[in-house]
């Protein structure tokens, strides 16, 4: 118990309004001062942790949101990405196109994967996906095989759009090409966010909510669970596709290798290290895994301190194996809901009050403070951003 | 009579769900070779005392079992020490059949004790003809009244001191009811078994107990033997209906 | 057509060792209502162990059931120091640990075992020179590594079973699995049979992995995920509480994956089906099955409290 009631400040006032200005001003001012001054491979970095966190963000909603486990976003990123490269390499299409075609694609295929999941509880739609994962390479290799006859895919090796006057050919080519890619990849990443979002907050969000926590409840409370669950399910791949398409563009070439449940495994693994059924959880578990993946990959080679052979072998790998194992009893809800419950104990976003005669915010961080917690996966009140 | 010994023995138990507390300091006690009844509404905390007592949730106060406090202990060692539940709806093992349900019953009996096992089914067996019929048939397609006297006998497979009955006629037809409380009654009166029931519907249950306990909202309230609860008009018109 | 028969008999022992590593799936999900992830990673590890003692001189089955052993005493560490105090905050956070150890256990054999990424050498258990096998028909030979792996695996079932049904352990596990309630009001600590189910199912598991790692003659960081995943499908086929929805189910996806890998020359759409697509073929055969019986074929469906 927080030994001072913290500070609230009601939700959509000024003072809300002004939190949400300098957090997106933030944001905006780090990627803007990245984008001019971070060298291209640190770029490239950063665009490959943004797929990785739009992979998660779609993930989110469907697992995090809606309960439905997926260790089969995989396929969907997959698919996405043979799509753009193919159609743009072979057929000569515009990349955006493809992005659209790859878009509908998954998203397509998701409500397909959602109609089943309806009967599949738990376990039984983990390991369902879980074969999906599998498909997925099985497919790839027989599509390089049949239809492209190489062992490779070429990427969609997308070039900046002329408005945005960057360099397409000559020394700042490359660099520019960087940029041009890193601001897709971001672009994309907030978009989903914004989607996702709004999703949360609206009322389709509570019946995604209602239905992870109590399916029967929601369904008395008159929420269409087929319609919910398997567009949830569509929505949530398409977005895994948005991912896809962005791989795509930063590849120079794929094949079967490129997607496969060790790539859904990343994409739990991100969204667990983050926190579930958070809004930026998703992102900042991508981010802290890419970094940390990267780090420990350079480095860990040069730790004397680890006996021979190990240092050569997947030190990486299994220190985040590691890591989210102990997240579970140390940050059970993640980066994310760990630093929320700190600044909590600061300063609480309270809802606005409903009826026409208001409690007053200090009573209502009673009742909050007083009511014992709910059940589920995740089921904080929160951080209103 | 000789001056009654407590085989269980309550005192100032609490306990509940999470941040839910159901049983607020909750006195009572069992005499040995007694049948006590608690009388409780719905939600006055029946199950929860149950529960509490055979150690299947976090409590705290006292709890004495034949002197020794197994306010701490773990619910099988509990049952090891010579308490059974019928837990209330029966609690069959319903996919195992009806023979491994009595074998279930007597889990506890090792070694030594292991020697009667047998024989001890056979008398079930006789005593619930339609059981050794079905022996084995999966318990979970016995009727009600046969799961009520398979989940009695199963009980009384570990030799209990106390048998626990938790609600025993939940959902049985009147006549099996009768049956059930007669049977219950025998086996105090024969075997001398103490027993404690809790009950919503307690004309039966009354009819064959020593003392009885009001419960309501997580304390007693009111207590005495049969004839005086049943003499007691408030609560002869509240639990007994009449 | 006159090869259907060899198909069917390769196809069997591949069959029975995912039958083995579904039966651990499904020892573990009848007894604490979990899936354990990790199943085939935690199988690799110990095979990883079979070869390092094997490597220090020990005979190969020695080694083989002496990683048994230590896999048993490991699972029932992991259950008491991960699973179980994962298990009182949410099944949500079981999950999350099953899916990390999925990956640290496959990462740790990396780092353990130089070039396990490549592949170690495994010795088969069984004779396996050319010319070991049974002919049965003038075409049709079993080869003797086939024939004693599906032995092995029937032998270890029945061993099994004979646990459930006839010790009282057994009968305690079958209780728990059932209804966990009244097994406590019966006197069986359902704590110290949640850590039995979990040392059990590990050791099924090594055994599995061992011999797999026989009939492949090497093992590799790779080596289990097909197998995990074809033993999940098997046992979400068979239904993720029943140890014989686990052996029907393992043994008809060993066989169809068999067909579905030899056939295909034959068949005018051989170019769409192959060697990998058996996979594929497993999925859609499960997906069937569980629309039409979500819980699998032999499983208990789950009836939901209000």
């Amino acid at each position: 118990m927080p030994s001072s009631t913290p500070r609230t400040i009601r939700e959509s006032s000024p003072a809300h309004w002004a939190i949400r200005a300098a957090g997106v001003a933030a944001i905006a001012f780090v990627a803007i001062y990245l984008a001019s001054t971070a060298q291209p491979s640190t770029l490239g970095d950063i665009t490959e942790a943004c797929t990785l966190a739009i992979a998660a963000v779609g993930l989110n909603l469907l697992f995090g949101f809606n309960g439905q486990i997926s260790i089969g976003h995989s396929t969907f990123a997959g698919l996405a990405a043979f799509t753009a490269g193919y159609s743009v390499n072979a057929w000569k299409w515009n990349p955006y196109i493809s992005l659209a075609v790859a878009l509908i694609l998954c998203f397509l295929l998701g409500l397909a994967l959602g109609l089943p999941a309806l009967r599949l509880k738990g376990p039984y739609l983990a390991l369902v996906t879980l074969a999906v994962a599998f498909v997925w390479p099985t497919v790839a290799a027989k599509f390089l095989d049949q239809k492209v006859k190489a062992s490779t895919l070429k990427g969609t090796k997308l070039e900046p759009l002329s408005w945005t006057g960057l360099a397409l050919k000559g020394k700042e080519a490359r660099a520019d090409k960087a940029i041009f890619l890193y601001w897709a990849a971001v672009v994309i990443l907030v978009i989903a966010y914004v989607i996702v979002r709004n999703l949360r907050k609206s009322r389709i969000g509570r019946a995604l909510v209602a239905v992870r926590d109590n399916e029967t409840a929601a369904a008395v409370m008159g929420v269409n669970l087929k319609l919910t669950k398997t567009v949830t399910f569509g929505i949530s791949a398409a977005i895994a596709g948005a991912s896809g398409w962005v791989t795509a563009a930063r590849l120079a070439t794929m094949d079967e290798t490129t997607f496969t449940i060790l790539s859904s495994i990343k994409y739990l693994l991100a969204l667990f290290l983050g926190g579930a059924a958070t809004l930026v959880g998703p992102i900042v578990g991508a981010f802290a895994y890419f970094f940390l993946d990267d780090y420990l990959k350079d480095h860990a080679p040069g730790w004397d301190w680890l006996p021979g052979p190990l240092s050569k072998g997947p030190v990486a790998s299994f220190m985040l194996g590691v890591l989210v194992i102990a997240f579970v009893f140390i940050a059970p809800f993640g980066v994310v809901g760990f630093v929320k419950d700190q600044v909590r104990k600061v300063i609480v976003i309270v809802p606005r009050p409903l009826r026409r005669a208001p409690m007053s915010a200090e009573q209502v961080v009673q009742t909050e403070a007083t009511r014992p917690d709910e059940q589920g996966p995740e089921n904080r009140g929160e951080l209103e951003t | 009579m000789s001056a009654a010994h407590a085989l269980l023995d309550v005192r100032g138990l609490v306990a509940g769900y999470g941040a839910v507390q159901v049983l607020h300091g909750l006195d009572m006690s069992v005499n040995d070779g007694e049948v006590a009844v608690i009388l409780g509404a719905n939600g006055a905390g029946k199950t929860t005392t149950m529960r509490a007592i055979s150690g299947m949730i976090q409590r705290s106060g006292t709890i004495t079992f034949d002197g020794q406090d197994i306010s701490r202990t773990a619910p099988n060692d509990i049952v090891r020490l010579g308490v059974a539940q019928v837990p209330q709806g029966r609690g069959t093992f319903t996919d195992l059949s009806v023979s491994d349900n009595l074998r279930a019953g007597a889990y506890t009996r090792t070694g030594a004790k292991a020697t009667g096992i047998d024989a001890d089914m056979r008398e079930w067996y006789e005593i619930f003809p339609r059981l050794h019929e079905r022996r084995d048939q999966k318990a979970g397609s016995l009727s009600g009244g046969e799961q009520q006297m398979l989940a009695i006998s199963r009980a009384l497979m570990s030799k209990p001191r106390l048998l626990l009955c938790d609600e025993p006629s939940l959902g049985l037809a009147p006549i099996i009811t009768q049956e059930l409380f007669a049977i219950l009654g025998r086996l105090n009166s024969e075997r001398g078994l103490s027993i404690l029931i809790v009950e919503q519907n307690a004309n039966l249950a009354v009819k064959i107990a020593h003392s009885v306990f009001v419960l309501e909202t997580g304390s007693i309230v009111a207590s005495g033997t049969a004839e005086e609860i049943a003499g007691n008009d408030s609560v002869r018109k509240a639990y007994l209906g009449y | 057509m006159g090869h259907l028969l060899q198909y069917i008999l390769n196809g069997l022992s591949k069959g029975s060792i995912y039958s083995l590593i579904a039966l651990g799936l499904v020892v573990i999900y009848r007894g604490t209502g979990h899936l354990n992830f990790a199943q085939g990673e935690m199988a690799l590890f110990a095979t990883f162990g079979a070869w390092w003692i094997n490597d220090h001189g020990v005979p190969l089955w020695i080694s083989v059931v002496l990683a048994a052993m230590f896999a048993f005493v490991g699972g029932g560490v992991i259950e008491f120091g991960l699973i179980r105090p994962a298990g009182k905050k949410s099944p949500f956070a079981v999950i999350v640990i099953t899916i990390g150890l999925f990956q640290a256990m496959n990462s740790l054999c990396g780092l353990l075992f130089e070039n396990a990424g490549t592949g170690l050498p495994f010795g088969s258990l069984f004779p396996n020179e050319p010319d070991d096998f049974w002919r049965i028909t003038g075409n049709t030979v079993w080869r003797y590594e086939n024939i004693g792996v599906l032995v092995t695996v029937l032998v270890i079932t029945g061993l099994l079973f004979a646990l459930f049904q006839k010790t009282r352990v057994g009968l305690a596990m079958r209780m728990v699995a059932n209804n966990p309630d009244s097994a406590k009001l019966s006197g069986v600590s359902t704590s110290r049979i949640l850590m039995l189910s979990w040392a059990m199912s590990a050791a099924i598991g090594s055994l599995g992995g061992s011999l797999v790692a026989g009939l492949n003659d090497g093992v590799n960081l790779a080596t289990m995920f097909s197998v995990f995943l074809l033993a999940s499908a098997a046992a979400t086929l068979g239904g993720l509480d029943s140890p014989l929805g686990a052996i029907v189910g393992g043994l008809s996806l060993g066989v169809v994956e068999s067909l579905v890998q030899n056939y295909p020359d034959d068949w005018p759409a051989h170019e769409y089906i192959g060697e990998d697509t058996a996979i594929a073929v497993a999925f859609l055969i499960i997906l069937v099955v569980l629309l039409l019986k979500p819980a699998g074929l032999f499983g208990t469906p789950r009836v939901e409290r209000v």
